[in-house]
């Protein structure tokens, strides 16, 4: 599964921080999300859509 | 905040346990001491640093533990209890053909376990959680 979190993070100006602490988690969890080195939970993929006002599948995608 | 000071307070009671088991241990240290020691201390720095990364985490105002490190610890204790087994049926093989004391065994045993632990979380640390 891909996503194009750093493409929408850098559409809306914000640094990885700042989404961390929007969708209340690490700094980390971001990195990691952005490498595609882990698929987040529900939970977290709604959070994300959530902040950059779009569904989860225009963020996150399965590759064949 | 709790479980980094608790951290913290592990690891320094583990290193003021091994220099007292050293200074009990007489002049002579062989070099299974040594190497003893220097896995103990690897472990010591190694639970330190999860305490500074908890520390770190707690300074920004992010939360200190969240989905991704809660997966990478208990995917950290799955992989590592796995090993252990096999480090103590290794043990058990290796008993009866060596001349290592039985605590002395125990002891090394503890030790792979707590090692194989670390060497996990490094992993999965670094690696990331793919397919979960």
């Amino acid at each position: 599964m891909t996503n194009k979190i750093k493409e929408y993070r850098a559409r809306f100006n914000l640094t990885q921080d700042d989404l961390a602490k929007m969708v209340n988690v690490r700094r980390e969890t971001i990195v990691f999300l952005e490498k595609n080195k882990y698929n987040p939970s529900l939970k977290l993929a709604y959070d994300l859509a959530k902040v950059f006002k779009i569904s989860i599948e225009d963020l996150f995608f399965f590759e064949d | 905040m709790k479980r980094t000071i608790l951290v913290f307070a592990i690891s320094f009671l583990i290193l003021l346990s091994v220099v007292m088991w050293f200074y009990s241990s007489g002049q002579y240290y062989s070099a299974t001491d040594a190497i003893q020691f220097g896995i103990i201390l690897l472990l010591v720095v190694f639970a330190m640093f999860i305490g500074y990364k908890r520390l770190k985490s707690a300074k920004r105002g992010e939360p200190v533990e969240d989905e991704l490190s809660k997966k990478i610890l208990l995917r950290t204790a799955s992989t590592s209890y796995y090993i252990s087994l096999y480090i103590w049926v290794f043990i058990l093989f290796i008993k009866d053909r060596i001349s290592y004391d039985t605590e002395e065994l125990i002891g090394y045993g503890i030790l792979g376990m707590a090692l194989s632990f670390a060497i996990c979380w490094l992993l999965f640390n670094f690696r990331g959680i793919r397919h979960d």
